[in-house]
Parts: structure tokens; C-alpha cells; sequence
């Protein structure tokens, strides 16, 4: 029954395949090449693969022995594929290790950010620092009642102190009792509201748009305050001073000297005006020749950063606190100022125009 | 305020400089904010003595001078027409010499001759406003030539421009500021008198019989010659609304001669701002920058019937003023009479009638105290703001007024001759009240946070001017002075307390802690989220102003119905934003004008709409406007379309909220393109919309190609994130997933959304996931169809699934397609 052709075939089989893997292996220069000479003889369509087929064919008293060189040559050439991949594998790892560097300089391959407005990221600066203080962030509307921007912050009628605010009022088909509306001024307005919604102890920062009727080289007809105020039993001016010097020592630098001037503002008493020592020149450096020369300070060492006073008692009878019972202290900022300063903008101008190549500068 | 160094020097001497004198007031409130220093730029200037004049052989406008300098004679070309002969003197600019403006004087030829030199004007020296001829040296001044300009006519000074607050007054005048001077240096101070006039007669018969007058003597330093009173006729002052003006006094100068004023009158005045007129003129505005009262000089033979009335205006009454315009006045207008009519805007300006002319003979001064809010409103009303309104609406010092009437008509006749009446008229209709205000050093001390003693608070207040009425342990009672009308309540005590003892002196403290019940609204996090995650997605952040023009509105086709401001700066900003549209886009358009080849711009910011109630509604809205090309896109359809808007939108929502938002046909405004724009929804709540703008809007907006809008309304979103739950941990797969493809050649009319979903649900919850992953149109492909290709992710929760078991759902899937979307499967 057995087939004498079938085992000589087998066996030159066996012989041509050990012959041709080993020629083909070293011939391999890469894993691809390796892998095609693997899949040739042992892979589900290779040669080995079907030279195993035959074994049925075989005589019995020689298929078992067949069998085992078959099985043997399997491992052989398994083992002989593993070594070289490995070899191939270390020596392109060498060659990567030791060879040219990748060109780095090709363009990043990710969706880049946009930017914040510079306005934006001071004010996140700024508003980090009195979070951490313990300070709640309150805000309330543009359009505003005349009575909450100047009457209750205490602005007497026909004063004025009303001139460095020039007012747009809102214009409408209201009847003639109706109150004025106006575009506030100024972000005290939400010491109003806050405190006539809540009760003491209070400590909060409310930035915003604030408008007046100023357009020409310094100045923008809408521009960005900053209010804080504090109140509670028995707080004090030096307390105000306490919280401003931290202030301004975290948000520009921890050497900064601050100078308290008497200032007026109707809603404060003691009022103030803070100058804080010039972040340009830095004149609190050894290198002081830099001061006389300074563009920003213009030689006097120091720059107007900020207002701030006691809460008026008058502010507290208008929203219905007892001025013998509390103290409190506001301050407020002109946050373009701030980003003027910071990033070295020229012109107030420039951060209402949303040019993007001025935008994606910050 | 401009103010003279050396003026106050004169009038409070302190022993330090200027630069020590200017920080010390800054500190106290009245900043300085710039020092100018007068006479130090003139060093190549001297006197000169005319030596020989002769005109000039070419031009007959030109005369040849010779000048002596004190060591050299110079032959000098003039051109002014008023040089004096020879053995007077002039201001003589040496060669090299540089002017204040900037001009250096050289030897040059003029007309032909040689000219060493130049002889000059006021005006080239900066030392007045007079550039008609050159400055002549007085004759009976000592000066020797080759003396410095600046020793010679004692041009020395510091010129500080001080920026006063609305509560001081009492600091528009050189008294005021010398007396805040001698508070913070603690040198006594009290105005000084006015050197007295040398005649004065008695007012027998100069007023009419009952006038109340008060004597003008206690404030003259000198006695003075009594002479016979004038025969004038009687003057009478009237006032008939006494609460707009509490008090009026009058004081007469008769005789006098109208003539220039001195050269150190003009000098001060021009350093101080003011433009010197004449004598008369130029004494009451010295006086206004001494005193800080404006005071005003009536012609009194202008004067019809010699009378004074005081009344608000008639309405529709009409006067010209001294500017020459006619003013239409209101019931609400103050104004000052004579006996026929007004002559004078109290408080505010004075009528062209009355004025002081060449020919004035006898002045009468008034001096007054109005009501601060009535002169006020009046000026507002007329638009005009005058030195005077300015310290009237302010509140001068109504105690001041016979000390002000005694230094005012003392210096009329020192400069224009003449003889004052001993008393003036006085009308008090209701007298000054100083404000009694208790302090308590105690609160003072728990106010600033420091310990303020009892003695110190009164030595301070009674350094500025406070009578101290009584005082016990604890309190201090104190009559505030007249000049402070800032002075009404304890507090203001306690500010000058502060003040004067200057708040460097308070130290700093740290509040206690300070916790809030209410804590930062979750809107305001939620507009910082947002934001954050808009430049995240790539977007830069704009900012534009609240208001825009009606056009800007009506181009972009959104609502109209504007808050309309009653005052705006111009049509351009004359209404309220009812949607950030217009402002975003605009710096799209400008973008694109200036080349850019992208643009990503997003604003978190309110716009306003009119509701039945006073206020409008403010709304926080997020805009995103794409246009151009996506950065960094290499291969073809580059620029933005409806998808980036799409995927930005939800980028910002997943960040935000862990979700991802639907975007279903729906209402758009119509400011979008109706069939590439839809709804934004998240949890099926609508809270935006996204797509492309609509093309004729786009083209009146001038923009370029296809520009995405979108709008997140964030009041939507904060309502919505208040009542989504927070992401819930769910198990990760125990078991493998499967992954398999299917691709369909179907009509365009079916959105490949909708096939997704119906997949999903065929496969009875054994497809995790169904993901459109190829969309292809083209050769193979027959018109109006497209071929879709989703990979479809089976898992099941309970156990590895078999083969048969996902080519089964599989199957079922695509009978799905095959069934509802006529889908072709490939």
C-alpha cells in the first residue's frame, strides 16, 4: 500500500525546504523579507505546510520518523525565523540609535489653542487672588438705574463729582416719571445690588463693563472695572491696606511699595488712591538709573494703580445696613489699565479692535 | 489748578522745597500732577540798552538797532514797530541763546544785513501772550543791561498743576492751598490782609439808605486818606430769590483809570492759565486765583438805575453774554439785574453790557455766595463751564465775602487809582450755619485700625479751621469752618484725621476671614468654563463694544428693537447690541480685508433687549465665527465649513458638560443659511444654533466665502447643567468587542445620522457603538446617491460573542438598510 515515491518525495521535499529557508534567511535583509520567506515554507499556503499534507501517504513504519523530521525542520526553521527577526529587530534599533537624527523642525501635528483677550486674562489673574482671599465673585447688569450708580453710592444731586463720570443714559418711550436708565459707569453699581440682596459679612469682587462718554487717545467709550468691597463688624482702613498691598505684591511683584494718597470718591470715606511702585523701572532695584528715563512713570517711581476707601455710612443707611453696627472697606481697578501695563499695549484702542494678530499676541 | 510756588510761599512760607511742599499735598489729596519750573530756560537773555536806532535801508517795516548788553554793543535787525529811542531798554536774546519754544538765535543776515541777535516779545519768551511788539523795559525799573531776564523782571517760579477733587473748594484759590500747606507743616496759618487802598471815602449816599453794609477796614494793613464821597448816584442791591443766593455784598471803586496791568500781574496771570485784559479785569481774576471766589466788576454807570436785583430768569428771558452769544434763559436761571433788565448769569458769566470797557470810571464789585446746585444746572444747561461756575457749583466760602470785597477793591485801586468805599453792601438772607459734628476718637481709632488719640484729632481739627465747641472723655465737639463745606458728618472728621496725619502712618492688616454663605453664582463659572474651552477648541477671544448702529442691526438682520441710548457718541454707537453678530462678524470682515486667511473668533458677552420693565433683559451669549481656511488643513476643501462649526460646538459642550449636544433642523434666525444651519440641543433643550451664515447676509456684512456662526445662549446652558446629573462611573468591559463594517449605496435623502441610529437600534443592544467612517460620492457612484461605510461595534455585557452571533445581528442590520433606506449594501 505505501508508495516507495512518496517518502523519497517527502524526504528531497524536507531537504529542498531546509535547503531554501536557510538560503532565503540569509538572504533576508528587513522583517517584511523575513516574513515572506516564513510564510513561503512554513505559512498556511507554504511548502512545509504542504509537504505535511502528504503524510497520509506515507508507509506506516516510516511516517512516524518522517513525522519527526518534519516537526523537527518545523521548529528549526521557527526557531531560525525567531533569532533573525530578533537580529533584524536589534540592528534597526542600533541603526536608529546611532544613525541621523529625526528633522525636528517640521511643523507640530495638533489643533493649537486660541488665546484669551488680554482683558480676559488679567482679569482671571486678578480675580484668582481675591478667590483666594476668600473674596465671591458677584456681577450685575450694564443697563442700570441712575438711582443705584450715583444716588445710593451717595453722588449728591447736581454735584460734580457726576463730571468724571459723563453719562450715557438709555432713551426710551418710558413715561416721564419712570426712572432714569443709564449705562453704569462704574462697577460700584454691584455694591448696591449685593448688599441690598445680602447680609453681612460680605466680601466680593465684581468685574464688567463699565461706559462713559470719553472716546479719544487714552480713553475708550466702554473699558473694564474691577470693584471689590468688604463688610463686616469693625473692618478697618488698615485692613484695606492689608488686602491691597497683598494684592498688588501677587499680581506684579513681591517687592512693590504701595503709597495710600488721599483721593475723594462719594461712596468711600477715608478715601484714597493707591500708587504702587513702577513695575518698569523697578526702582526698588539696585539699578536705579532706569527711573529718571521711565515712560510710564515718568520719572516719579511710582504709577496710580487703583481707588479705594471705607464704605461711605451713607451707603450702608441707602441699602439699609446700620453704619454704627458695620464697617467696610471698596476698592476698584481699571482692569485695561492693568492690561495695559502688563503686556506693554500702547493704545487703549488697540483692545476693542480684535485684530487677531494683536489676539494671538497674549 | 494751576498754581504759583511762589505765590504760596508769599502766602504760607514753609521751610521746605518744592518737590517735599508738592509730595506732601499729593499725599494729603491734592495731587500734583505736573511742576513746571518758570524762568530757569532763559540764561542767554538780558537786559539791553537801545543805543542807536535807524530804519532799515531795504525794507521799511525793519529797523536797524544797536544794543548794549552790559559788556558788547550788537547791531540787530528788528521788525517790531515799537522800539524805543535810544537809552531805553529791552529783552535781547544773545547769539546762541535758545528761546523756550525751541528757537536758537544765530547771527544771520536779514534783508541783506547783518543781524547779531534778536530783541524780544513776550510771547518768544514765554513769558506772556504778547507777541504784537517787543518787550520794553519800564523806565523807572533798575535793571542794568547785561542783567539775566530772569533776575531782572524775577521770573523765578515753580508752576504746580494740582488735580483737585470735587469735595475741595476750598483749594481752588492760593489761600486755600497755603492754609492745607500750613495744616500738614504745621505752621499757623490765617489769610493775610490786603495792603489797604490809599483814598477811601464814606459810602454817605453811595448806597441807598437801608442797605446793610460791613466795614471793609479790619482786612487793610494800612490806613488810608479819607476824601469826600463821590457824588454817585445811590446803589441798591435786591435779592429776590434768597435761596439761590443766600448772600451778595457789593464794594465800590470810584475813579479809577482802565490801563494795562503791571508786568508781575500779567506775568502771574499767564503762568496761572488766564490771558491778561486790562487793570480792572485783570484784578478780579488775581483775586478769583488768590481767594478762589470769583467776583465779578460792574461798570456802574452801566449799571441802569445803580440797582442790583437778584431773581431767577423769566422764562424764555434772553441776555447776551460775554462771549458775545445771546442765551435764551429758563425759570430755573439765576440771573443778575440792574434796574431794566439782566446784566449778568450769576455765578457763571457776565453780560456783554455791563462789562468793564476802556472808559470805566467807577467799579462796583460784587462778591456773592449761589446756591452750588442752581449754578450748576444753569452752566449745564448752557453748556458752559467757566472758571466761575466751577468754584460756585463747588461751594465757595460764604464767610470769605467781605475779606474777598476788602483785597479786591484794594487792589483795583492800587492798579487803576481811585478811592474805595469804607463799607460794602452785605446782604445776608439766611446766614452761614457751620455744621457741629461730634467725633469720637474711639471709632476714629476702631475705623483706620490705629490708635487715635483724643488730644491729636484736636489739635488736627483745630489746625484746619474747626472751632472745638466742647469736648468730653471720649468725644470731641466741633463747629466746621465755612470754607469746608466737604464737612458734614463724623466720618468726615475721621478722613481728616487720616489725611492730615497721612495714611502711610496706618499699618496694614489682614481681615479675618470672611466665609460667604452665597459663594460665586455658577453662571459666572460656567461663562469661565465656556470661555476656556472655546480657546481650547483653537477660537481667540474678541471683545466689542455694547453698542452699535441701527444700520449694523438692520444688516445683519437681527432684532431692531434696540435699547436706544439718549446721548451717544454718534450714530455709529447709538443703540444697544441685541446680538453679538454684528460685532463679531465685523472683525471677521476687517479680518479678512487685512488678508488673513483665517478666522476663529468667539465672545462671551450681554446683549440687550427691551422688556416691559425699566431695565432690559441681558443676556450672556457665546458667538463663534470661523471663516477661511482650517489651520494647518493640508489637501483639498480647505476652508471652514457647516462640520468645524459643528465640531467646535460640540468640543465646547463636551468639555463643559461631559455630553455631546444634537444639532437637528429646526428655527434658526433668519440671519442663517436655511438648509446649512440647525438647533443646537443638549438633553432636548434647545440652547444655541450652528451653521452658515445666510449668503446675502454674509455679502452685506462683506464678508468672504462661506463664514460659520454659532450662538450658545449660556443662561440656557446654566439652566440645563443645574439639572444635569453628573457623570455616573459605569463598569469597564469584562468582555471582547466586535468590529464590523457595513457599507450602502443610498439617496442622499437619508441623513446619515438617522441610518446610524436605526442600525443601532436593530442590532438590539449588541452594537456598542455605529460610526460613520466613510462618505464617498463620485465615479461609481449613480447621481443624487452617496455610498456610506459605518464600523459597527458589537459587545455583549454578558459573555464573548461568537461569530454566528454577530454575523446574525449583522445581517439584521443590513435588511435594516436595505428595508427603510433602500440602501444598495456593497
Amino acid at each position: 500500500m505505501a508508495e516507495p515515491d512518496a517518502v523519497q518525495t517527502f524526504e528531497e521535499g524536507l531537504a529542498q525546504i531546509r535547503a531554501g529557508f536557510e538560503q532565503g534567511l540569509r538572504a533576508a535583509k528587513d522583517e517584511p523579507e523575513l516574513r515572506l520567506i516564513n510564510a513561503r515554507y512554513v505559512g498556511p499556503q507554504g511548502e512545509l505546510t504542504a509537504l505535511l499534507k502528504l503524510m497520509p501517504k506515507l508507509p506506516g513504519d516510516r511516517r512516524r520518523e518522517l513525522g519527526q523530521a518534519a516537526n523537527a525542520l518545523k521548529q528549526a526553521i521557527q526557531q531560525a525565523f525567531d533569532e533573525t527577526l530578533e537580529r533584524i529587530h536589534r540592528s534597526a534599533r542600533e541603526a536608529e540609535l546611532t544613525g541621523p537624527s529625526l528633522d525636528l523642525t517640521l511643523p507640530g501635528r495638533w489643533q493649537m489653542p486660541g488665546r484669551l483677550h488680554p482683558i480676559t486674562r488679567v482679569r482671571n489673574d486678578v480675580l484668582d487672588i481675591f478667590v483666594s482671599m476668600g473674596f465671591d465673585i458677584a456681577d450685575g447688569p450694564e443697563v442700570e438705574l441712575y438711582e443705584n450708580c450715583f444716588d445710593k453710592l451717595g453722588f449728591p444731586p447736581d454735584h460734580p463729582a457726576t463730571d468724571e463720570h459723563d453719562t450715557f443714559f438709555v432713551d426710551g418711550n418710558r413715561p416721564p416719571d419712570a426712572p432714569s436708565v443709564l449705562l453704569r459707569t462704574q462697577t460700584s453699581t454691584i455694591q448696591i445690588r449685593e448688599m441690598m440682596k445680602r447680609k453681612p459679612p460680605l466680601a466680593i469682587v465684581s468685574p464688567g463693563a463699565v461706559y462713559r462718554r470719553d472716546d479719544d487717545a487714552t480713553h475708550s467709550p466702554m473699558f473694564f472695572q474691577l470693584e471689590g468691597f468688604l463688610v463686616d463688624q469693625d473692618v478697618s482702613f488698615a485692613e484695606l491696606k492689608g488686602v491691597l498691598t497683598l494684592f498688588l505684591r501677587r499680581l506684579f511683584d513681591e517687592h512693590v511699595a504701595l503709597r495710600f494718597r488721599a483721593s475723594y470718591f462719594p461712596f468711600v470715606e477715608p478715601g484714597g488712591e493707591v500708587d504702587m511702585s513702577c513695575v518698569f523701572c523697578r526702582a526698588w532695584e539696585e539699578d536705579h538709573a532706569r527711573t529718571a528715563a521711565c515712560r510710564v512713570c515718568k520719572g516719579t517711581g511710582w504709577m496710580e494703580i487703583l481707588g479705594c476707601g471705607m464704605i461711605h455710612p451713607v451707603v450702608f443707611e441707602n441699602v439699609g445696613y446700620d453704619p454704627e453696627k458695620y464697617t467696610g472697606f471698596a476698592f476698584g481697578m481699571g482692569l485695561d489699565r492693568i492690561a495695559m501695563l502688563k503686556y506693554g499695549i500702547p493704545n487703549i484702542k488697540l483692545l476693542y479692535e480684535n485684530d487677531v494678530r494683536f489676539l494671538s499676541q497674549f | 489748578m494751576l498754581t504759583s510756588f511762589r505765590w504760596l510761599q508769599e502766602l504760607c512760607p514753609v521751610d521746605a522745597d518744592v518737590g517735599e511742599v508738592a509730595r506732601r499735598i499729593s499725599l494729603a489729596g491734592l495731587e500734583v500732577e505736573a511742576m513746571e519750573r518758570k524762568g530757569h530756560d532763559l540764561s542767554g537773555v538780558v537786559v539791553a540798552e537801545i543805543r542807536a536806532k535807524q530804519p532799515h535801508p531795504k525794507r521799511d517795516s525793519l529797523t536797524l538797532v544797536r544794543v548794549f548788553d552790559g559788556e558788547n554793543e550788537h547791531d540787530v535787525v528788528c521788525g517790531a514797530t515799537n522800539v524805543p529811542d535810544p537809552g531805553g531798554r529791552v529783552l535781547f536774546a544773545r547769539s546762541g541763546a535758545v528761546l523756550p519754544g525751541g528757537m536758537q538765535i544765530a547771527s544771520r543776515k536779514v534783508a541783506g544785513v547783518e543781524s547779531n541777535g534778536m530783541i524780544c516779545s513776550e510771547e518768544e519768551l514765554g513769558i506772556g501772550a504778547d507777541g504784537e511788539g517787543i518787550f520794553v523795559v519800564d523806565t523807572d525799573h533798575d535793571a542794568l543791561p547785561g542783567t539775566n531776564v530772569a533776575d531782572a523782571l524775577d521770573l523765578h517760579d515753580v508752576i504746580l498743576d494740582i488735580s483737585l477733587t470735587p469735595n475741595r473748594p476750598d483749594c481752588l484759590g492760593h489761600v486755600g492751598i497755603a492754609r492745607e500747606i500750613g495744616v500738614l507743616f504745621r505752621e499757623s496759618y490765617s489769610p493775610r490782609k490786603a495792603a489797604g487802598p490809599r483814598q477811601t471815602f464814606l459810602p454817605e449816599g453811595s448806597f441807598e439808605p437801608g442797605q446793610p453794609t460791613t466795614r471793609l477796614a479790619p482786612f487793610w494793613d494800612s490806613e488810608s486818606e479819607k476824601i469826600d464821597s463821590p457824588k454817585l448816584p445811590a446803589v441798591s442791591v435786591q435779592i429776590v430769590d434768597g435761596d439761590r443766593c443766600p448772600r451778595y455784598g457789593a464794594a465800590l471803586v470810584s475813579g479809577v483809570e482802565v490801563g494795562p496791568s503791571p508786568f508781575w500781574l500779567r506775568y502771574r496771570l499767564h503762568n496761572l492759565g488766564l490771558r491778561a485784559l486790562s487793570n480792572v479785569v485783570d484784578a478780579t481774576n488775581l483775586i478769583l486765583l488768590e481767594w478762589g471766589h470769583p467776583i465779578h466788576g460792574f461798570d456802574l454807570d452801566r449799571l441802569r438805575g445803580s440797582k442790583v436785583v437778584v431773581r431767577l430768569a423769566g422764562e424764555g428771558e434772553k441776555m447776551a453774554t460775554l462771549d458775545g452769544i445771546e442765551r435764551t434763559f429758563t425759570s430755573d436761571d439765576l440771573l443778575i439785574c440792574d434796574g431794566e433788565g439782566p446784566v449778568a448769569v450769576a455765578g457763571v458769566m457776565g453780560g456783554l453790557e455791563s462789562e468793564i470797557r476802556d472808559d470805566t470810571k467807577h467799579v462796583l464789585i460784587e462778591c456773592a455766595y449761589f446756591d452750588p446746585r442752581s449754578i450748576r444746572r444753569t452752566s449745564r444747561r448752557m453748556g458752559l463751564h467757566t472758571d466761575s461756575s466751577h468754584r460756585f457749583e463747588r461751594g465757595v466760602d460764604p464767610e470769605a465775602i467781605p475779606h474777598v470785597l476788602a483785597s479786591a477793591s484794594s487792589l483795583i485801586a492800587e492798579l487803576g487809582g481811585g478811592a474805595v468805599a469804607t463799607d460794602a453792601i452785605d446782604r445776608i438772607v439766611r446766614a452761614h450755619q457751620p455744621a457741629s459734628i461730634q467725633l469720637r476718637p474711639e471709632r476714629a481709632s476702631r475705623l483706620l485700625g490705629t490708635p487715635v488719640s483724643k488730644e491729636e484729632s484736636m489739635r488736627i481739627l483745630k489746625s484746619l479751621g474747626c472751632r472745638i465747641t466742647d469736648h468730653g472723655e471720649d468725644t470731641i465737639d466741633a463747629e466746621t469752618p465755612s470754607w469746608r463745606p466737604d464737612l458734614t458728618r463724623e466720618v468726615d472728621l475721621i478722613e481728616e484725621v487720616a489725611r492730615v496725619r497721612g495714611y502711610d502712618e496706618i499699618p496694614t492688616a489682614m481681615p479675618r476671614a470672611h466665609v460667604s454663605e452665597a459663594g460665586t453664582p455658577g453662571i459666572l463659572k460656567l461663562v469661565d468654563e465656556l470661555r476656556d474651552a472655546a480657546v481650547a477648541c483653537g477660537l481667540y477671544e474678541a471683545i466689542n463694544y455694547g453698542f452699535l448702529s441701527m444700520e449694523d442691526l438692520r444688516k445683519a438682520r437681527v432684532a431692531t428693537d434696540a435699547v436706544p441710548l439718549a446721548n451717544p457718541l454718534s450714530e455709529e454707537r447709538a443703540v444697544m447690541r441685541t446680538s453679538l453678530l454684528p460685532g463679531l462678524t465685523s472683525a471677521a470682515s476687517r479680518a479678512q480685508r487685512h488678508g488673513a486667511t483665517e478666522v476663529r473668533l468667539f465672545e462671551i458677552a450681554r446683549t440687550f433687549l427691551p422688556t416691559e420693565d425699566v431695565l432690559p433683559h441681558e443676556q450672556t451669549v457665546l458667538a463663534i465665527n470661523l471663516a477661511g481656511d482650517r489651520p494647518g488643513w493640508i489637501g483639498g476643501e480647505r476652508a471652514f465649513d457647516v462640520y468645524d462649526g459643528k465640531g467646535v460646538i460640540d468640543a465646547i459642550i463636551d468639555r463643559v458638560f461631559g455630553r455631546k449636544p444634537e444639532l437637528v433642523p429646526g428655527d434658526v434666525p433668519s440671519f442663517m443659511h436655511p438648509k446649512r444651519s440647525g438647533v443646537v440641543t443638549l438633553a432636548a433643550q434647545r440652547v444655541g444654533f450652528v451653521g452658515e451664515i445666510h449668503p446675502e447676509v454674509a455679502d452685506d456684512l462683506e464678508l468672504i466665502g462661506r463664514v460659520i456662526y454659532a450662538e450658545l445662549d449660556v443662561s440656557a446652558l446654566h439652566a440645563l447643567s443645574e439639572k444635569l446629573a453628573p457623570p455616573q462611573a459605569r463598569d469597564l468591559p469584562k468582555f471582547p468587542a466586535v468590529t464590523r463594517d457595513i457599507a450602502m449605496l443610498v439617496r442622499d435623502a437619508f441623513a446619515a445620522g438617522e441610518i446610524a441610529d436605526a442600525l443601532q437600534q436593530a442590532s438590539n443592544g449588541l452594537a456598542e457603538s455605529v460610526r460613520l467612517f466613510d462618505l464617498y460620492r463620485g465615479d461609481q457612484i449613480p447621481e443624487g446617491h452617496r455610498s456610506l461605510a459605518f464600523r459597527v461595534t458589537y459587545r455583549d455585557a454578558s459573555g464573548t460573542l461568537t461569530d454566528k452571533q454577530v454575523d446574525k445581528v449583522h445581517g439584521a442590520l443590513a435588511k435594516v438598510a436595505r428595508d427603510r433606506f433602500d440602501a444598495t449594501i456593497r
